[in-house]
């Protein structure tokens, strides 16, 4: 998988391509590691065709480190395998998700 | 938050006691969560619930018996013990056959979640099985065709009850499935059963001596090893490194013989070798001495216990190419080299990129033991709180515009 960083602004972007299983998570993990204080950051899946449960778990715990921070994981750009994975686990309620990338950047607030 | 956990709890024996002590455990080091109380099934004379818990850092935990297995009143029951301790979310920890394994007490039982809802309350279930795939004979309903068919009648009505709580958990993706198109529900959610410990990272070196190719399990119905000794012989012409085939384990009861019969057929076959059956306590042996676990199948009924085994010990396997199996390994996050079922050329090429590469081997290896480790409960219960959360958001706003409208 690859993982490429932006920034929009104080808006941190991180696009995703790949397969995002079990064995690609330390990747995302450890961004979020080395961002400790990132706060409202949107993670670009168009690239990702399929996710597993660990990647799911490592978006939930990057969305609880952004609320901890007062900010927000916003996901964008889902394609139709990884929507059918948030729908069945309902984790599609729990996070704001767009149709893309500026949908998000549009929602941050200020 | 506060939450009510309506479960088994060790020291009882009831079933599911070991998941709900492996979720507390977890739950209470999580910072939103302040009080845990669990609604415990009562206890034998003579065994007793650990104390209050209110170790500083971490979420306190109590432990309320306020349930007896087999009796009529565990619904009201565990609804008079929410009243006085007034959690966030009561989290009901079951199957079907919790409450009681006769029918009337069982079903009564059941009741509980949609009567915590009554008092507006969030509830919320983890369903560790459905009706819809229970086997009722083995669950204790079982009986003549005919109280078969009521008892499955019963199931949907009770089912439909169990429904009626804000959320309804399953740790199998075909449960959403089933619950969601015949209820015709939207509020059952797929949450992984989670792994209690950790396994072992593998060692991924090889003992000293020839490379083995090795396949485990019970011969001679689906698994069969004649494309495999055949494939075997072909890489050991090919290939001038030593190797040795290892076929661990003994025939299927349905087929005796059958290991004793290819034995003689492939005698010409040097370095084969058969195990017989493998202790327990061997089986670690066998395969952290494999460099290749290969699954000689020609069909299949869905994943593969050995194959979670081989994951666990970070093996390279080589599958056969077999209807969904391929994108059902995938799924499961395994991977591997896969063969044309009962072509030993194929199966020879598939085990070489193995055999050839090291470090694609390793790779394999690695990937698989990931998904052999599975999910850990501490994650999993991450996902229950945010969906506690909203739920929360949701009842907290119903009450406030509830609260305005009576001005």
């Amino acid at each position: 998988m690859e993982l490429k960083h932006r920034k929009a602004g104080t808006v941190d972007i991180i696009e995703l391509s790949g397969r995002f299983d079990a064995y690609e998570v330390p990747l995302v993990n450890r961004w979020f590691d080395e961002h400790t204080t990132a706060q409202h950051v949107i993670v670009n899946l168009g690239g990702v065709g399929f996710i597993d449960s660990s990647g799911l778990s490592t978006l939930v715990k990057g969305l609880k480190r952004c609320r901890n921070h007062n900010g927000d994981l916003y996901l964008c750009n889902l394609q139709q395998a990884v929507t059918i994975i948030f729908e069945l686990t309902r984790l599609d309620k729990a996070f704001n998700i767009y149709d893309d990338e500026q949908s998000a950047l549009d929602a941050i607030p200020g | 938050m506060r939450i009510a956990l309506v479960s088994t709890y060790p020291p009882s024996k009831g079933s599911l006691n070991e998941y709900a002590y492996h979720f507390v455990s977890y739950l209470r080091l999580k910072p939103e969560v302040s009080e845990i109380t669990i609604l415990a099934d009562e206890l034998p004379s003579g065994l007793s619930y650990p104390a209050d818990d209110t170790e500083s850092g971490r979420a306190s935990v109590h432990i309320r018996p306020c349930w007896r297995f087999g009796d009529w009143k565990n619904a009201r029951r565990i609804q008079q013990a929410m009243k006085q301790i007034q959690p966030d979310v009561v989290l009901f920890n079951m199957q079907f056959a919790t409450f009681a394994d006769r029918r009337v007490p069982g079903a009564l039982g059941l009741l509980g979640p949609w009567q915590v809802k009554s008092e507006r309350t969030v509830s919320a279930v983890l369903l560790h099985n459905i009706m819809e795939t229970v086997e009722l004979d083995k669950a204790g309903f079982g009986g003549n065709p005919v109280m078969m068919w009521i008892t499955r009648q019963a199931g949907n009505i009770f089912t439909r009850i169990l429904l009626k709580a804000d959320l309804v958990a399953v740790t199998i993706p075909k449960y959403v499935d089933i619950l969601t198109s015949k209820y015709g529900v939207d509020h059952v959610v797929l949450a992984p059963h989670g792994s209690f410990e950790e396994i072992p990272e593998p060692a991924y070196e090889l003992p000293d001596g020839p490379l083995q190719i090795m396949a485990f399990g019970k011969f001679g119905t689906y698994k069969r090893v004649e494309p495999l000794i055949e494939a075997f012989a072909l890489l050991q012409k090919s290939h001038n490194k030593p190797l040795e085939l290892v076929v661990a384990g003994t025939d299927s009861p349905n087929t005796p013989g059958y290991l004793e019969g290819i034995r003689e057929r492939y005698a010409h076959v040097a370095n084969v070798r058969f195990t017989g059956y493998v202790e327990e306590e061997d089986v670690p042996r066998v395969f952290k001495e494999a460099a290749v676990v290969v699954f000689p199948y020609n069909s299949t009924t869905g994943s593969s216990g050995v194959l979670h085994q081989a994951g666990s010990y970070g093996k390279a396997v080589v599958l056969p190419n077999l209807g969904d199996l391929a994108e059902l390994i995938a799924e499961e996050g395994y991977t591997g080299e896969f063969f044309e079922p009962d072509d030993p050329h194929s199966m020879a090429q598939a085990i070489a990129k193995f055999i050839d590469n090291p470090e694609h081997r390793q790779h394999v290896g690695s990937q698989n033991y990931l998904a052999a480790s599975g999910l850990p409960i501490n994650e999993v219960v991450d996902w229950y709180l945010l969906h506690f959360e909203r739920l929360l958001n949701t009842r907290n706003k119903v009450l406030a515009a509830e609260s305005t409208e009576r001005g």
